[in-house]
């Protein structure tokens, strides 16, 4: 795993080649199981402009992502497609996502998502293929947070799923 | 004899001991070498000499190499080829003997043979884009066409090409102060920047069948001759940039007739392509410091996209002491300029877009020209040339002399969001600052991204900043400074405290690093503006890093150089802080390990005691500090003064102080044992805001030097007189901490940004 996320990396430095805008398509999200709390929290990080892009081929020509902006619109569209791109199983059975909300910061818009109810996690199957509509070249890296382990994976369209088990 | 009885003794001393110590006595651990983080960098630097002084300045034997050039560019419009014959006066200064000369043609990086995409790791799955373009589609042909290489008589000079560098024999070898003459007919196929993401290229508008040019490294180049590289011609592979001579350039450029061009370098026949009408505003603009005035107006570009012209027409350039040069060219063009006074003389201040960038554009390209130039000269010396352009051009961010060309379009309708505006007015900024590093200070590129990159970003910080201030009609609602997404500590803490297999020190060439933006971009900004903010202060920083730019105006600096410098001119020795920052990965976490009551006594601690042993000072002439939860703490402590509890400093304070003196002694009534910890690798300054009982709080600054002894954990003894509630390391979030859940003491626990967000998300 450790030398394919490398090759990844690698392959994708190339495209990189410029100043200051970001040329290379990539998402971050960050899944943490709080148990206490028997939820499932998940942040994912998403480049303002790609989303944008996205939202206006997909549904609306007319939609700005920006703060000032209308907002129930832009939510309802960012609900419907994440709960269509990101598919989560856990000990084999599908998750319902509950949509908490979105914010932007900078360049990045942050998207939170949550499972609730979970009591126990003995194995964790993420798919997630945000963008993978829009750019061939998308990449959606998934940062796990479960029973005190950490792992990362990069998805690809090709290979869009990451899974874990726990004994 | 004597000597077997000896080893007998010590065998059985040896042993007796080891019973006695339960066999525990410690392995005795292996010497080593200076491994202190303060150790300074002898090794890592190179040697001072006659070229480059220990105190960071040019030497006395310092020189560097001279390339002027004479140009006729032609830009054929119809078939997209750009011809040119450029003739070169190279002269060497330096005490070498020259029998070749490199030049650098960067455009084979696009030749059909190019290794470029050879050095791609292929994966076992591809994109389907990227495997059309590698194994379905033919390749574009962009390399240089070399036609001839002559001397000034017409003889052809024998040249050999390795890839992007051109190795040309001289006929006799150069000796110092030796100037050759020599010329190169070339051509090449322009090819489309948006498509395949060049520096330089075009824009396609099929709407109406028309191209925006921004061309760059169009020409072969004279390489870098100098003595710390010899000649730079480590190969163009697509990513790290340049290195360049400074040279005068005189080039004449033929475009379609009704082309607006500008470029690098005065217009030397602005009466014969310029209308009456643009001369007069011309005029106007160079008396216009607030607002710019159009030379080209959008109704006239768009006029003149209509009728395409069949005629040529020759743009006269002449550039002074540039190290590049650069052009943009079309019929599409608007165009506004703006005076900018700059010490005691004016700079123009320079916009070319076409329709698309409106109305962003019109309202504040030429304004964030002029602020930066503003900014930089205030930083560094004052803008030597006479003007600044920032051309439009889509997905772009890339600088040349005078020159640079910059993203940032409104949609069709000509909205725009915040992201879009600042991330134009940014990347204005950003390559306009280009300017002076590295076009001015002229460092290589080639070699080190950083140190244009991250000396450039750090100053578009204070720029952007400043043109939050000086034009906050820019900024948006609710906003009370520029979005600068770059600069400030806190931004790069997820890079540094990222997995650490993807990130390299700065002290690498470009090519190699992981993560190129935040290692040549961020993490450097934010490491010089932590060094101005935090560990030299404004006039420190600022004195040293505008000696450091007036000693390599004009001049090849290094690494070192700008090191140096910054100690020579501060009296601050930074070698720790550029061995930490530059020369490692390492990160910033501190804390606070413990904090503890204590008392006061004299009567001998255990630990007192080892201490007055270790020191040979006499136990009864000492006062020992007692924590509270320690054996050797009893109640009573809590009752009475340090001067009532502990007799020898009663004692002493009657022997060496008069009366009138002891009154005003001072009485602190608590006493704290407080310890911090570092985990992570970066020794910093550990900066401390205490705050007491009555809510009223203090901030104090240890120097990065208290962890000389020890780089894991040490220790304060703190009185006060008034109660302490609670100790807070980096409360401004200052030195990029990458872990703050041990900073605070009592322990605050850390918020879940999750919980945060939901709980906003409810009120």
């Amino acid at each position: 795993m450790k030398t394919i996320k490398l090759l990844i990396i690698i392959a994708i430095l190339p495209l990189l080649a410029f100043t200051t805008a970001h040329k290379y398509y990539l998402s971050v999200t960050n899944i943490e199981y709080v148990s206490e709390k028997q939820s499932v929290q998940i942040i994912s990080r998403i480049f303002i402009d790609d989303f944008e892009a996205l939202i206006r081929q997909r549904y609306d020509e007319d939609i700005t992502l920006d703060a000032s902006k209308e907002e129930t619109q832009i939510d309802f569209y960012i609900e419907k497609y994440l709960k269509e791109k990101i598919k989560i199983k856990i000990n084999d059975s599908i998750k319902t996502l509950v949509f908490i909300g979105k914010e932007y910061e900078d360049d990045i818009l942050y998207c939170y998502l949550e499972i609730e109810n979970v009591t126990a996690i003995k194995s964790f199957k993420i798919t997630n293929q945000i963008l993978f509509d829009l750019f061939d070249e998308q990449q959606n890296i998934v940062k796990l947070k479960i029973n005190s382990k950490n792992k990362s994976f990069v998805l690809i369209q090709e290979n869009d799923k990451a899974m874990l088990k726990f004994n | 004899m004597k000597k077997f009885k000896y080893v007998f003794l010590s065998l059985v001393f040896i042993s007796l001991s080891a019973i006695a110590q339960d066999q525990k006595q410690p392995e005795r651990k292996q010497g080593h070498t200076n491994q202190n983080k303060f150790k300074q960098l002898y090794d890592e630097f190179a040697t001072p000499n006659m070229f480059r002084t220990g105190s960071g300045a040019p030497g006395p034997g310092y020189y560097q190499q001279q390339a002027d050039y004479k140009m006729d560019i032609v830009l054929d419009d119809v078939s997209i080829k750009l011809y040119g014959y450029e003739t070169i006066t190279y002269t060497n200064n330096s005490p070498d003997e020259l029998k070749y000369l490199w030049l650098q043609l960067d455009q084979n990086v696009r030749a059909k043979d190019s290794k470029s995409p050879l050095i791609k790791v292929e994966l076992k799955a591809q994109r389907l884009s990227s495997f059309t373009r590698a194994y379905l589609k033919d390749k574009f042909d962009g390399g240089f066409n070399i036609q001839k290489v002559t001397d000034a008589k017409g003889k052809p000079l024998p040249y050999m090409i390795n890839r992007t560098m051109m190795r040309i024999e001289l006929p006799t070898p150069m000796h110092t102060g030796d100037k050759f003459t020599f010329s190169i007919k070339w051509w090449y196929n322009i090819n489309d920047h948006v498509d395949g993401r060049g520096r330089s290229g075009y824009e396609y508008f099929p709407e109406d069948d028309n191209r925006n040019y921004v061309i760059a490294q169009f020409y072969p180049r004279m390489a870098v001759y100098n003595d710390v590289e010899g000649w730079q011609n480590s190969q163009f592979w697509g990513r790290d940039e340049f290195a360049l001579p400074f040279g005068n350039f005189e080039v004449n450029i033929t475009v379609p007739a009704d082309h607006i061009l500008d470029g690098t370098g005065r217009l030397m026949n602005r009466k014969e392509m310029f209308s009456k009408e643009m001369m007069k505003r011309y005029a106007k603009a160079k008396k216009s410091y607030n607002e710019p005035v159009l030379i080209v107006t959008q109704a006239e570009s768009e006029a003149a996209i209509k009728i395409k012209s069949d005629k040529t027409k020759t743009w006269k350039l002449y550039a002074e002491n540039v190290r590049d040069f650069g052009f943009a060219t079309s019929r599409r063009y608007i165009w506004d300029m703006m005076a900018v006074k700059i010490g005691n003389k004016d700079v123009m201040a320079v916009s070319l877009y076409a329709k698309e960038g409106n109305p962003l554009w019109e309202d504040w390209s030429t304004k964030a020209v002029a602020s930066t130039l503003k900014s930089y000269s205030r930083m560094t010396f004052d803008y030597p040339y006479h003007k600044a352009i920032s051309e439009h051009a889509k997905e772009q961010g890339m600088e040349y002399p005078m020159i640079c060309w910059n993203y940032g379009r409104p949609d069709a309708q000509g909205n725009y969001s915040d992201r879009t505006k600042f991330g134009m007015m940014s990347v204005i900024i950003h390559e306009v600052g280009h300017n002076f590093f590295p076009m001015i200070v002229n460092s290589d590129e080639r070699q080190w991204t950083w140190m244009d990159e991250g000396l450039n970003t750090f100053l578009q910080y204070v720029a952007e900043q400043d043109f939050g201030k000086w034009y906050p009609d820019a900024l948006s609602v609710g906003q009370d400074a520029y979005p600068s997404r770059r600069g400030p500590a806190a931004k790069i803490v997820p890079y540094m405290g990222g997995d650490q297999d993807y990130i390299s020190p700065i002290m690498t060439k470009g090519l190699n690093v992981h993560q190129f933006g935040n290692n040549a971009y961020g993490k450097p900004a934010t490491a010089l503006n932590i060094l101005r903010e935090t560990i030299m202060g404004r006039e420190l920083f600022d004195y040293a890093f505008r000696e450091y730019t007036h000693r390599w105006m004009f001049k090849h600096p290094t690494p070192e150089d700008f090191f140096r410098t910054m100690e020579d001119a501060s009296a601050m020795d930074l070698d720790w802080f550029w061995r930490g920052w530059f020369y490692t990965t390492d990160y910033v976490d501190i804390g606070i390990k413990e904090v503890k009551k204590m008392y006061l006594t004299s009567t001998p601690t255990e630990e007192g005691i080892r201490i007055s042993r270790r020191y040979r000072m006499d136990p009864n002439t000492l006062i020992y500090f007692v924590l509270e939860d320690s054996d050797e703490f009893n109640e009573g402590m809590r009752n009475g003064t340090p001067t009532e509890n502990v007799s020898t400093l009663k004692e002493y304070l009657m022997d060496n102080f008069s009366e009138a003196e002891r009154k005003n002694i001072k009485s602190p009534k608590y006493f704290y044992y407080v310890t911090f910890e570092k985990p992570g690798g970066l020794v910093m300054p550990i900066i401390v805001a205490y705050t007491y009982a009555d809510g009223t709080s203090e901030k104090v600054t240890y120097p990065a030097q208290i962890w000389r002894l020890n780089d894991n954990e040490v220790s304060k003894a703190i009185a006060s007189d008034k109660e302490i509630v609670s100790i807070k390391v980096d409360p401004d979030l200052e030195t990029a901490d990458i872990d703050t859940s041990n900073n605070s003491w009592p322990k605050e626990v850390e918020k879940s940004v999750f919980e945060e967000f939901k709980k906003k998300i409810k009120d």
